[in-house]
């Protein structure tokens, strides 16, 4: 009976998580995967995002199909070997390996991170492709923004708890994520 | 057996700043402001206004409810551990507001609220987070300030689109 009743008080835990931090919720059931693993999170999350970019512009007439499909391959690439820079120059700002924080786990962390990115970009191309809105900006971005927080938690973990040094360099990560994705627009997408 | 009591006013500890959490919500407010179609003098004073309102009500509701919600800390380390607690965690608004106003005025984007959400609700989890780091509940301390973030963000941005 006991035995029971914690079951269910331990699903109400998981459901309560899930609602109020989903992205950090997926992301502790996933920490043992190996970072090739955990990069398809993260490159999936960008070219979800990114080819929403894309239906926004072609839906509007800017462009055509092929430019949607580089710019579905730029998100491919910026959710993967852009995920993994960003993780790699976080480790060595951070000094993690000094605190015995491997290289494969930075990245892993960081690629994991846009867990809650990926959940927000499934819902926005489900609302573009049935409502026919331009979701890129309201879900795309609110997504990016959102898994600031799994990246700060790592970047302050990274760094010893430093919390002066993790919001610097949490607003430089946001940053180049945020300019990377804004000058697909400057570039003439 | 001996008791350590502790003294609120203790000069070992740090002073604890909330103040720059206020200047991230009259950013916040500023921003917002701008991002209006038409800026008049009065939905300039009222986004400004409502967007330190929203921040006076969100920093003391979440110290008052770590409070009420860990009475064991408040036993072992006196009331101030939640004042430090959302101080460390409202620390988190920064990178946001900086990200916001860049994106304000240099990618020309009109998108302040999602970032002011985002804001609101990372810093108020991570101030949940230094409670639990002293030994709060972690579930209560995770669900609470994250719920009282979602509600007051709502209700801003709500606020913020009914103003003239």
């Amino acid at each position: 009976m006991d035995a029971e009743q914690g079951s269910k008080q331990s699903q109400w835990k998981t459901i309560l998580k899930m609602i109020s931090n989903p992205g950090e919720a997926v992301k502790k059931k996933m920490t043992l995967v190996p970072w090739p693993y955990a990069l398809l999170i993260s490159g999936l999350s960008f070219t979800l995002f990114f080819l929403q970019t894309g239906i926004d512009l072609y839906r509007v007439g800017n462009i055509g199909i092929e430019r949607v499909i580089l710019i579905v391959m730029i998100g491919l690439f910026y959710g993967t070997a852009g995920v993994t820079l960003l993780a790699i120059m976080s480790w060595v700002l951070a000094q993690a390996g000094k605190r015995e924080y491997s290289i494969d786990w930075a990245i892993s962390n960081f690629a994991l991170g846009y867990t809650v990115a990926l959940i927000y970009s499934i819902c926005g191309l489900l609302f573009s492709l049935v409502f026919n809105w331009n979701t890129a900006v309201a879900f795309g971005i609110t997504g990016v923004l959102w898994s600031l927080r799994p990246t700060m938690f790592t970047i302050k973990q990274m760094s010893g708890d430093a919390t002066a040094f993790s919001i610097v360099l949490t607003t430089i990560c946001g940053a180049i994520m945020l300019f990377g994705w804004g000058l697909l627009g400057r570039f003439g997408f | 057996m001996e008791t350590r009591t502790f003294n609120e006013n203790d000069n070992s500890r740090k002073k604890i700043f909330i103040w720059p959490f206020y200047f991230c919500f009259l950013i916040f407010g500023i921003l917002s402001a701008l991002g209006k179609q038409e800026i008049t003098l009065l939905n300039f004073s009222l986004s400004i206004v409502l967007s330190m309102v929203v921040g006076l009500l969100i920093v003391n509701f979440l110290i008052l409810l770590l409070r009420a919600f860990n009475k064991n800390l408040i036993n072992k380390s006196g009331t101030v551990f939640a004042k430090e607690a959302v101080g460390k965690g409202m620390a988190f608004m920064i990178p946001f507001t900086v990200l916001a106003m860049l994106v304000f005025f240099v990618l020309d984007w009109n998108v302040i609220m999602p970032f002011a959400s985002a804001a609101i609700t990372t810093s108020a989890a991570n101030a949940g987070t230094e409670v639990i780091k002293k030994g709060g509940n972690g579930l209560k301390n995770m669900i609470i300030p994250t719920a009282l973030a979602m509600f007051l963000s709502t209700v801003w941005m709500l606020l913020l689109a009914f103003l003239p």
